[in-house]
């Protein structure tokens, strides 16, 4: 009797527990339904040639998922961010975006950093029609007119005009007015792109190329390429260039003495803290672009707030410690995707696409609104100019002073030191 | 032993495949798949050079460049069809194979490896100063619609790859059972004394150039519409040199089964690591894996389980 009384009470016993796990997990369903994160899938260049702004995006990203998430989620889930390194290598990139959506069931995917990893990404984006978020990617669009690509750099919906207008637009300005042109840049994708609309540029403005030369992306010595383009005399020289060039030619126009009036124009590099205090005054008087200066007229609400975090958090992290190039922009373009999601309380690609395709976006890069072509609809390059630089103080670039806005005239904080010489002293 | 391996049986591999692609299921096995036999196709044709014949090729990026290029260059002009693209490829690169062998041969060891590797250095200038296929910032392709018996571009270009593997490890199988293949060995173990007992050395060596670079030409023919962008900077990659050296190094050199398995782990492995820990790994692991094969296993895993059962018959 015992035996049986014993089974009895185990047998009500574990009824009983089941009946309670069913009955909780019945309560908890929704919730745990609820509680799923939203994930956003991408590879980022986390070794390999673009590392160093690959991984400061990543940190722009991770922030704004925190940010997120301290507020509740998007549609009170919160977001999740799935990422792999994708080496800076194209060849990388179609696996791992399979993996992101077959394997990872990742609701949204963003790109990667820079033009050849987002070129890999379209077929798949397209198959599956998806809204694909681009960062840094120099007219990946072009030919594939796809109507759900959206990218985050500011140049424009003709991104090879819309990167070198400030610099023609400021030269065209100056008296007298310059007359000769030098354009040179590495042979590579982005410099390519850069120098086939300041030629156009050259011949809008009426310039005359005088000397119009590449380089290999490999090249040590710069000088006799300085002493090239001095040959010829120009008033203007534009120059497209990653950073290892960048460092180098600003280095042998101070050797070699550079007489000419303006001299920069696309030059990669000089936006990042290790360039800036490596060159330190030898970049007075080099006009460049940028994206995002601390100037008091280039205030977005949110940015110095970002910035703030961003940096406290930089050095530890080894990226760059100022942070004005790619992160800001890294953390808008997930920024824009979250809003799209809001806005839209849906996860439907189509939905989302014609959300951020129709209507301008509050971000901390500022107000944002694209092209049919995905691009900005207006360019929003700065065109500024190195002044004031003293040796090689981070701190003096946290600052406004250092990189004054010449272009476009919304954003204008300073004016241009003419020519290069006199900024120079 | 059969000196050749029935064509039944790379057709059995292929259909299989195709069926396999049949069953649906994600597309990542196919993209994971595709790297690893890609693999397969690169370290075979480096074995039959550098194992068979023990000239040590460091000029695999060329080959696989010239392929790829290629394949470039008939889209762009013709719009031709990846069949087309990989026939033409094979042609090229195995012509490039010829007159590399030709003007190199006369140079042995390290020197060989050198011009092998000069070779990439030469190719990649020309390309990035070749404005047609986009120069240095290379060129993005729109693919064509998959063909019809496919359901995308990943399940075709699975299946071709799987038909380029198993054609190079049938051709690699037959070389190494022909006469061909003991010429070879016969030139890797002593060339002096195999051409005093009549082995046709250079004729054998530029069919061992040409061979080997005329199937590295044909695994980067499938890369434009792969990644749809051709850039110099991914097509010369040094990892296609690397790991097509360590791939047979690790498996073994003397056998076609070795490039087979060390593509296999190493490839897997380098795989798993992209979508696991951090990818940096991908070539720490090539290299630490080479340096423990080299000391450990000097004839790879081939070579270490042919060991083991000798042991054991003893």
């Amino acid at each position: 009797m015992a035996w049986h009384g014993q089974t009895g009470t185990r047998r009500r016993w574990i009824v009983g527990v089941l009946i309670g796990v069913m009955a909780l997990g019945t309560a908890w369903a929704p919730a745990a339904q609820a509680a799923e994160p939203i994930k956003i899938g991408f590879g980022m260049a986390l070794t390999g040639a673009l590392a160093g702004n690959g991984k400061a995006a990543l940190m722009a990203m991770q922030m704004w998922a925190e940010d997120v998430n301290k507020k509740g989620g998007l549609l009170g889930r919160p977001v999740e961010l799935v990422y792999y390194d994708d080496q800076t290598k194209p060849a990388a990139v179609p696996g791992i975006y399979t993996k992101l959506l077959d394997v990872d069931k990742v609701n949204f995917i963003v790109s990667g950093y820079g033009t050849n990893v987002i070129a890999p990404l379209f077929p798949i984006a397209m198959e599956r029609n998806l809204v694909l978020m681009g960062l840094f990617g120099m007219a990946n669009n072009e030919k594939l007119k796809y109507k759900n690509y959206f990218q985050i750099m500011p140049s424009g919906p003709n991104p090879a005009l819309g990167w070198s207008q400030g610099f023609f637009e400021v030269a065209a300005k100056q008296q007298p007015k310059p007359q000769t042109i030098a354009l040179v840049g590495a042979d590579a994708e982005y410099p390519h792109n850069a120098l086939v609309g300041a030629r156009e540029h050259a011949k809008n403005f009426g310039f005359k190329v005088v000397y119009d030369g590449k380089y290999p992306p490999s090249t040590v010595d710069y000088t006799p390429i300085i002493r090239a383009i001095k040959a010829t005399n120009p008033d203007l020289v534009y120059v497209a260039s990653y950073p290892p060039d960048t460092a180098g030619i600003i280095q042998a126009a101070q050797e070699v003495g550079l007489p000419v009036k303006m001299f920069g124009g696309g030059m990669v590099g000089l936006q990042f803290a290790a360039l800036q205090t490596k060159l330190g005054s030898k970049l007075n008087g080099v006009v460049n672009y940028e994206f995002y200066v601390p100037e008091p007229t280039v205030n977005f609400p949110g940015i110095n707030e970002f910035l703030a975090r961003y940096q406290a958090q930089a050095e530890k992290a080894g990226v760059d410690p100022l942070g004005h190039y790619i992160p800001p922009f890294s953390y808008a373009y997930v920024q824009i995707l979250g809003q799209a999601v809001e806005a839209t309380k849906s996860l439907d690609q189509k939905k989302v696409a014609e959300y951020i395709q129709a209507n301008e976006f509050n971000t901390i890069v500022g107000k944002v609104k694209f092209a049919p072509n995905g691009e900005w609809a207006k360019s929003r390059v700065l065109m500024v100019q190195f002044q004031n630089v003293q040796g090689s103080d981070v701190a003096q670039f946290k600052k406004a002073g250092t990189r004054v806005v010449l272009y476009p005239e919304d954003w204008k904080s300073g004016t241009l030191i003419y020519p290069y010489s006199k900024a120079q002293k | 032993m059969k000196k050749t391996v029935p064509l039944w049986v790379v057709l059995g591999v292929v259909v299989a495949a195709f069926l396999f692609t049949r069953l649906g299921g994600n597309r990542y096995i196919y993209f994971a798949g595709y790297f690893v036999l890609q693999y397969i196709v690169l370290a075979t044709a480096w074995n039959v050079l550098g194992g068979y014949t023990g000239y040590v090729n460091f000029g695999t990026a060329a080959f696989f460049a010239t392929g790829a290029y290629t394949a470039l260059v008939l889209i762009l002009a013709f719009k031709a069809t990846l069949p087309v693209q990989i026939v033409a490829g094979a042609l090229t690169a195995g012509l490039l194979g010829l007159g590399i062998g030709y003007l190199t041969l006369r140079l042995r060891g390290v020197f060989f490896s050198i011009a092998t590797l000069a070779l990439s250095v030469v190719l990649q200038t020309v390309v990035s100063n070749w404005e047609y296929v986009g120069g240095g910032k290379g060129l993005s392709i729109i693919r064509p619609k998959a063909p019809a018996l496919f359901a995308s571009h990943a399940e075709y270009l699975f299946v071709v790859m799987v038909l380029l593997a198993a054609a190079s490890v049938a051709l690699a199988w037959w070389v190494q059972n022909s006469r061909v293949g003991r010429g070879l060995a016969a030139i890797r173990d002593n060339e002096e004394a195999a051409e005093c007992m009549g082995v046709p050395t250079l004729r054998l060596k530029l069919f061992a150039t040409t061979l080997s670079g005329c199937l590295m030409g044909v695994a980067g023919t499938p890369f434009p519409y792969y990644v749809t962008l051709v850039e110099p900077g991914s097509v010369f990659s040094l990892d296609y040199a690397v790991n097509s050296l360590a791939m047979p190094m690790i498996g073994g050199t003397t056998t076609w089964v070795g490039p087979v398995i060390g593509a296999v782990l190493l490839g897997t492995a380098q795989q798993v690591a992209t979508v696991t820990i951090s990818s940096e790994l991908n070539l720490l692991i090539v290299g630490i894996v080479l340096v423990a094969f080299v000391m450990l296993a000097p004839q790879g895993i081939v070579g270490l389980v042919q060991r083991l059962f000798h042991r054991r018959s003893r």
